[in-house]
């Protein structure tokens, strides 16, 4: 049954498509992307839209384009000035393929152009991160180093580290007296979200999630949380849930400050949620994750909804 | 073949589960070793905020097995996981040289516990790849393990980021258990 449709689904994909594409071409006068362009609302739903008519198309020119497009993320070299010729290239490369004017579809030039920026600086990202994660903790780079130190000081600005190695960690959530060990599998990435986290929003949700996690009853692990919360966010990045928050936040090509910024909304909730199903202890994380988890993936799936933290609801 | 011996059959040789608690001080790699026992992808393990549970199948047994966060903050709710555990299983990490005290202080709480009383023990020796590490032999004398005399003991060593050592432990749970 279940290869029946599959293989109906496939007739469809494969035959009607391109009939009902030629039909709307000849009595619109615009080509899929155009109509796209012009038709979806701007954001994930554009973006989205653009993405799989890309994907979808069967012109030679346009798969290498992308296999061009894929490259180029993957290492990384989709910035700067390098990352608006590509644009330019890719955007001329579809008009002669579709055969469309630019002088009369100016608008659609930067439409279309802003969705390769958005599709390939997703790509990019996924890879930024996936390189920050691979690079494991090393007490001995004196960057991660002091990474870490500003990450106390950002949590625990009237406090000095009576040493390198002391209890102190405990305060902030780390398991033991010695952070390096609490990285694991998230590696700089762990560490990076934290700080970005504590240090763009210290005076205001950080140092209230920091506050809340201290409470004696409904408190929990704060780093130990979030670095367990960067995993989640990798994954949702990974998986491609992230990509309604990504397209709908950015303007220009994502850098990693978007997956971070992510990352903050993800925390800011969380610690909401926590909150919000009273916990009688921290036994009760990987209920309370899951199901927060799959609030972020329903929410994920609205196209239109735009995240934010919601700063008037803090308490 | 009738329906009622096809029945019968599925009756008579059901799969046996056991309940096996992971414990040990945070950092030991009792997370790698669940996700090793289940065949799941071991690169990308965060420290365990509360617990983890997961089910595998093993020489004809079914393991649940509890991994419960190591951190001191945790520990003192690793008491609410002790009732009907079949296997205790201890993970060291034998090159965290600085904690051996520590480790051995928790171990023997758990063995001094009623609920835990006469349960098998299996010690992993885990992280010998790294260069400090001391093997299984050293580590069980440094813990005492030849004094304990009230229960069936093992130490493993293993490496649980490469997937050695571990099926070996988990084959002397299951014997110990099929011999009781």
């Amino acid at each position: 049954m279940v290869e029946m449709y599959t293989y109906i689904w496939l007739f469809v994909s494969y035959y009607v498509r391109p009939i009902y594409k030629w039909f709307l071409r000849k009595t619109t006068g615009l080509c899929e992307l155009q109509r796209i362009c012009y038709g979806a609302v701007s954001g994930a739903p554009r973006v989205r839209a653009v993405e799989k008519s890309l994907g979808a198309s069967r012109s030679p020119q346009i798969a290498q384009l992308i296999a061009h497009l894929n490259n180029v993320s993957d290492n990384h070299r989709f910035v700067g000035q390098n990352g608006r010729e590509i644009v330019s290239g890719a955007v001329s490369t579809v008009l002669l393929v579709k055969r469309i004017n630019p002088r009369v579809h100016f608008q659609f030039v930067k439409s279309f152009g802003h969705c390769i920026q958005q599709i390939w600086g997703y790509r990019q990202l996924l890879a930024d991160v996936e390189s920050l994660r691979t690079t494991t903790y090393d007490p001995d780079n004196v960057e991660h180093e002091r990474k870490l130190m500003l990450l106390w000081e950002a949590l625990r600005p009237d406090e000095m580290l009576a040493s390198r190695i002391t209890k102190q960690w405990q305060d902030i959530g780390f398991q033991g007296d010695d952070p390096k060990t609490d990285f694991r599998g998230m590696g700089l990435l762990g560490l990076e979200n934290l700080l970005f986290f504590a240090s763009e929003y210290g005076n205001g949700p950080a140092s209230h999630v920091l506050s809340h996690s201290l409470h004696p009853v409904h408190g929990y692990a704060f780093a130990i949380v979030g670095i367990n919360l960067t995993s989640m966010a990798w994954q949702l990045l990974r998986d491609g849930h992230a990509k309604t928050y990504v397209y709908n936040t950015c303007k220009a090509v994502p850098s990693v400050r978007v997956f971070h910024q992510f990352y903050c909304y993800l925390f800011y909730e969380f610690d909401r949620h926590w909150l919000a199903c009273r916990p009688k202890s921290m036994m009760e994380f990987s209920d309370i994750k899951t199901k927060f988890e799959s609030n972020v993936k329903a929410s994920l799936q609205d196209p239109n909804n735009v995240f934010s933290i919601r700063l008037a609801d803090t308490v | 073949m009738g329906l009622l011996s096809i029945l019968r059959k599925l009756r008579s040789a059901p799969e046996k589960e056991l309940r096996l608690l992971l414990l040990g001080l945070d950092n030991a790699g009792k997370t790698t070793i669940l996700k090793t026992l289940a065949s799941e992808d071991v690169t990308h393990i965060t420290p365990t905020a509360g617990f983890n549970i997961k089910s595998v199948v093993s020489e004809g047994f079914k393991l649940n097995v509890w991994d419960i966060g190591g951190q001191r903050k945790i520990r003192p709710y690793w008491k609410n996981y002790f009732e009907n555990t079949d296997i205790l299983v201890y993970v060291v990490d034998a090159a965290d040289k600085r904690r051996l005290e520590e480790t051995g202080i928790e171990l023997y709480e758990l063995l001094g516990d009623e609920k835990l009383k006469e349960v098998p023990l299996l010690v992993y020796a885990n992280k010998q790849d790294l260069p400090e590490s001391l093997s299984a032999s050293d580590l069980a004398q440094t813990l005492g393990l030849p004094s304990i005399k009230d229960r069936p003991w093992q130490i493993q060593a293993c490496t649980a980021s490469q997937a050695s050592g571990v099926r070996e432990g988990m084959e002397w749970a299951c014997n110990t258990i099929k011999k009781k």
